[in-house]
């Protein structure tokens, strides 16, 4: 592991995108970040506003056909290397949503997912354990 | 004259500039993050965690967006940094480092000074996104703002000194600090208090911080002037202002508090007193919420003017 990498490993900023999701993930993403309870920035996370920022991006919601075209384009805005994470059911399999006519998902159609976090909506130790597999992943790639 | 150049020019590349201030202006942004988060009862980032962002950053690509100025938009960064280095070449720190007086005097460090703040918004406007813009024209009406009060400080801590040792006004900030430390730190003088008080609400709308941090606002202006930056130039960005949080505290503690022992014991008061001006702007982060740029601007129109007259006219009055 070169002397990059190592300090990557320290500093994953997060980025997420709601990709037609209806909050319950949201809520548990903002959760995880924001209480004292499972601070994720002892981690070196930090959530960014801009994707130009981001090095993890975290995926909500089942893609809808309206976003889809828009979740690509903010896709390509996050210089490389990245890591996605596909945050609950959803973006996994189109969850309760699936076999809508105004779906566009699964996720993996699309872009790479690298690591897929289960749950409507999962909890949030589940999306740090998700984001600790991510950021092995992350760090192996910068 | 050669051995003068290299004195400059090590003073703006490794001490007080350049690596010496790299290192502490990291090490308080380090302190604040995790000042910010205790207070709100979290664990927070390591105290190296700047270290390891800039590092990363350093590893990732550079875009440049379609619409921005190419070189501007990479050279701003550039800009920033180098200005806040010779910024550090020119503040005397007691007992430790006096700058060559081919430098310039108080009134050049104050241009100095500014620079960041305008490669910010030349940043901003390069990039050529509308959060840009936005950006750089809070950081505009901020800036001229808070520029009239610093200069009021300025003057009137010139004049004090310059009439206190007989000559007129006195810009040099070497001969300042000579002064303190002969006659004890201008901090104590009550006629000078008005006009610390001023340089104190300076300090926050210089370094962005909240209650002031309305050009950058991360949660309605995504950053702003900094929202198109990636990789290498964003590190810049951010290494430029760690610098300039030790640039501006260490120009509070020249004006008003240089006072402390020689060698390796004065570089360890100058970073001590740093850290104590960065912590109470900790508190302050995590206990307000942000300004509107109108109120900031009325804000320092009203009392840092206020306070800056004050102080002059309690000067001009003892002359
Ligand atoms: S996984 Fe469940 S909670 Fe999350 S966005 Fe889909 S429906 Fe909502």
């Amino acid at each position: 592991m070169n002397f990059i990498s190592k300090a990557a490993k320290k500093s994953p900023w997060i980025y997420r995108i709601n990709a037609g999701s209806c909050n319950g993930c949201d809520v548990e993403l903002a959760t995880t970040a924001c209480i004292p309870r499972y601070d994720i920035e002892r981690l070196g996370c930090q959530y960014c506003g801009s994707p130009r920022h981001a090095d993890i991006i975290l995926i909500t919601g089942p893609i809808t056909v309206g976003v889809k075209d828009k979740l690509l384009r903010v896709y390509e805005q996050v210089p490389d290397p990245k890591v996605t994470v596909a945050v609950g059911i959803c973006p996994i399999s189109g969850g309760v949503f699936r076999e809508s006519y105004a779906i566009a998902g699964p996720l993996d159609q699309f872009v790479p997912v690298d690591v897929n976090i289960a749950g409507c909506p999962p909890r949030p130790q589940a999306i740090i354990e998700g984001l600790a597999m991510a950021i092995d992943i992350w760090a192996s790639r910068a | 004259m050669i051995g003068e150049f290299f004195r400059i020019l090590f003073a703006v590349l490794v001490f007080p500039g350049g690596l010496f201030a790299i290192a502490l202006g990291l090490l308080l942004k380090g302190v604040e993050r995790r000042l910010v988060a205790r207070l709100q009862r979290r664990i927070g980032a390591p105290l190296l965690q700047p270290f390891y962002d800039l590092v990363k950053l350093m590893g990732k690509i550079t875009f440049v967006p379609d619409l921005a100025d190419t070189n501007v938009f990479l050279m701003t960064p550039l800009i920033g940094v180098a200005s806040m280095s010779l910024a550090m070449a020119m503040l005397p720190i007691a007992g430790v480092y006096a700058p060559s007086p081919m430098l310039g005097d108080l009134l050049v460090l104050f241009y100095v000074i500014s620079l960041p703040a305008l490669s910010l918004m030349l940043a901003g406007s390069a990039s050529g996104s509308p959060f840009g813009a936005i950006g750089f024209s809070r950081e505009m009406a901020l800036m001229l703002a808070y520029e009239g009060p610093i200069l009021l400080v300025i003057v009137s801590v010139a004049l004090h000194v310059g009439a206190a040792s007989g000559r007129g006004p006195m810009f040099s900030l070497a001969e300042i600090v000579q002064y303190q430390i002969r006659h004890g730190p201008l901090i104590l003088d009550w006629r000078m208090v008005p006009a610390a008080l001023a340089y104190a609400a300076f300090i926050p709308a210089n370094l962005g911080m909240p209650p002031f941090d309305i050009a950058e606002a991360e949660t309605e202006l995504l950053e702003g002037p900094l929202l198109e930056y990636t990789g290498a130039s964003l590190g810049l960005l951010k290494l430029a202002s760690a610098i300039k949080t030790v640039a501006i505290a260490g120009l509070g503690v020249a004006l008003f508090f240089p006072n402390g022992p020689g060698g390796v014991l004065g570089v360890v008061a100058f970073a001590a007193k740093c850290l104590v001006i960065v912590g109470c702007l900790s508190v302050l982060k995590a206990a307000v919420g942000r300004m509107r740029i109108d109120q900031a601007v009325v804000f320092y129109l009203r009392w840092p003017v206020l306070f800056g007259v004050l102080s002059l006219a309690m000067v001009a009055i003892h002359v």
